[in-house]
């Protein structure tokens, strides 16, 4: 809005077809953008009629109004989230794994192994990760590559529904089993899958996540009993997550970004 | 201007090369790209694209060095790409997949509904704006397609093989569309469909085992064709004499 405006009799010569074009024209970039002004000029009933007539003819010509969704940042977290593959199907199998926790907890551990929890639990957000983006399991990847903001924000974000759904499970599944400090679990679960985005920045995001829960099975059922240590050492668990990520920073360009 | 340059570009999967020692420069304008099967005209728009790493070479976008990471992050803002063949996510409606793509190429917040709006208005789905992908026919997710590629109105446009799955209505509005485009963007088309470079293209470039082997005006290629080559329209003659004088010239 500007604090300009023009003088009467302007608009009205303006109206009468009085002025020169450069004035003309000088006039009509003013009422482009000043809504007091336009209602400032009068008009005959003939022209006015003219006027109305043209207004119609033009709109019609417009396309129609679609129903433009605002922004807002709440709609693109959500579309940013469910668009993933396997945002879905990660809350699946978390919820799988909730009622398998629950099953252990009732049956009691004398039935089932205390490992087997270990083993399934902090593997759900390797598999959802994994699923959530690449070449072979996102649909859309050929085309998500290819845009400035589809390489690593991406991928983070789509982590980042993964382990909000998986996480709280690893936690429950701790305190069932009731091996180690309930910390420890979630911990394991940032470890692995930052092992993974990391690894998956190698190669392929799939067979980094297959060979991420290999070692991590053969740690877990290897006879020696590491599983054990595994849960008591927090602070190798948050130096290998240090390293992952340290991985993923160098190699940011490459993740997500993969050519099939 | 040339907006566009490649030089020395090479491209192989494992040992076999696909594009080799490629060069050409691209300015404002509808291009048609030609070429048969196998040649590399995918791989070439995939490294455009900045989907696919060449393995040697040089290549500008937009005056911008793709080894650069700033600068690609910029290029890639104005691009817009429509692969051969695209996947969906079943649950979107063809609004939440332009949108989507919206955000991904970082347009400014404010400006995506209107821009998402007329991307699906200029490939004529508005009435089909709010249904699930699932429910397309395979035209019309390939209009979809075109909608999400010049949403935020690209300064280079890469549309492999996109007139594939359209109807002759459809088409002829597509190149319609196209000229419209290449007004003030690089606007390269892959086809196989000769008429579509006759029709809606200002320059052609044809490709073969991996090498540029004419570019110029869509006349200059028909000029090339004499009345014993095959085809059954003047630029098909053409294109098949430039092929075969490569052939020749390569063994």
């Amino acid at each position: 809005m500007t604090e300009f405006h023009l003088d009467a009799r302007v608009l009205a010569a303006y109206a009468d077809g009085g002025l020169h074009d450069a004035d003309a024209w000088s006039v009509e970039a003013h009422l482009d953008s000043c809504a007091s002004c336009r209602a400032g000029i009068v008009l005959d009933e003939p022209t006015a009629r003219l006027v109305e007539a043209a207004a119609v003819a033009l709109g019609r010509r417009l396309p129609p109004p679609g129903r433009a969704r605002p922004a807002s940042a709440w709609r693109r977290v959500r579309v940013l989230l469910t668009a993933a593959p396997a945002a879905r199907g990660a809350w699946l199998m978390a919820v799988v794994v909730a009622g398998l926790t629950a099953l252990g907890g009732s049956v009691g551990q004398a039935t089932l192994p205390p490992w087997l929890l270990l083993l399934v639990a902090p593997t759900l957000p390797v598999v959802g990760t994994a699923l959530s983006y690449g070449p072979r399991t996102d649909p859309l990847h050929e085309l998500v590559a290819g845009t400035p903001h589809g390489g690593l924000r991406l991928v983070l974000w789509r982590t980042l529904a993964v382990l909000t759904a998986t996480a709280p499970v690893a936690v429950l599944a701790g305190a069932a089993a009731g091996l180690g400090t309930p910390a420890v679990w979630p911990l394991i679960c940032l470890a692995l899958t930052a092992l993974t985005l990391a690894l998956g920045s190698m190669i392929e995001p799939a067979t980094a996540a297959g060979v991420v829960l290999g070692v991590w099975a053969l740690v877990v059922v290897a006879p020696f009993g590491a599983w054990t240590l595994v849960l008591g050492s927090g602070p190798m668990w948050w130096g290998v997550t240090a390293a992952a990520v340290a991985v993923l920073y160098v190699r940011r360009e490459q993740v997500g970004r993969r050519a099939a | 201007m040339t907006t566009v340059s490649i030089h020395g570009l090479r491209v192989s999967y494992g040992s076999r090369p696909v594009l080799e020692e490629l060069e050409l420069e691209l300015g404002v304008g509808v291009h048609g790209l030609l070429g048969p099967n196998g040649a590399g005209k995918t791989t070439l728009m995939r490294v455009l694209a900045t989907v696919l790493r060449p393995d040697r070479g040089e290549v500008r976008l937009l005056g911008r060095q793709l080894s650069d990471p700033a600068g690609l992050r910029l290029a890639r803002r104005q691009l817009g790409y429509l692969p051969q063949s695209f996947g969906f996510y079943p649950r979107f409606t063809v609004r939440e997949f332009v949108e989507y793509f919206a955000w991904l190429k970082e347009m400014p917040p404010e400006a995506i509904p209107l821009a998402v709006d007329r991307a699906i208005e200029r490939v004529g789905l508005l009435d089909r704006a709010d249904d699930r992908m699932k429910h397309l026919s395979g035209g019309m997710l390939r209009r979809a397609g075109i909608a999400q590629a010049i949403v935020n109105d690209p300064k280079l446009l890469l549309l492999d093989e996109p007139t594939a799955g359209l109807d002759p209505e459809q088409r002829v509005e597509f190149r319609a569309l196209l000229r419209q485009l290449g007004l003030d963007a690089v606007v390269l088309v892959s086809t196989h469909l000769v008429e579509d470079v006759v029709a809606a293209c200002a320059r052609v470039s044809l490709v073969d085992k991996g090498r540029l082997v004419f570019t110029g005006r869509p006349d200059e290629l028909i000029a090339a064709g004499a009345a014993g080559d095959s085809g059954d329209s003047p630029i098909e003659r053409g294109y098949a004499a430039v092929l075969r004088g490569a052939r020749e010239a390569a063994r």
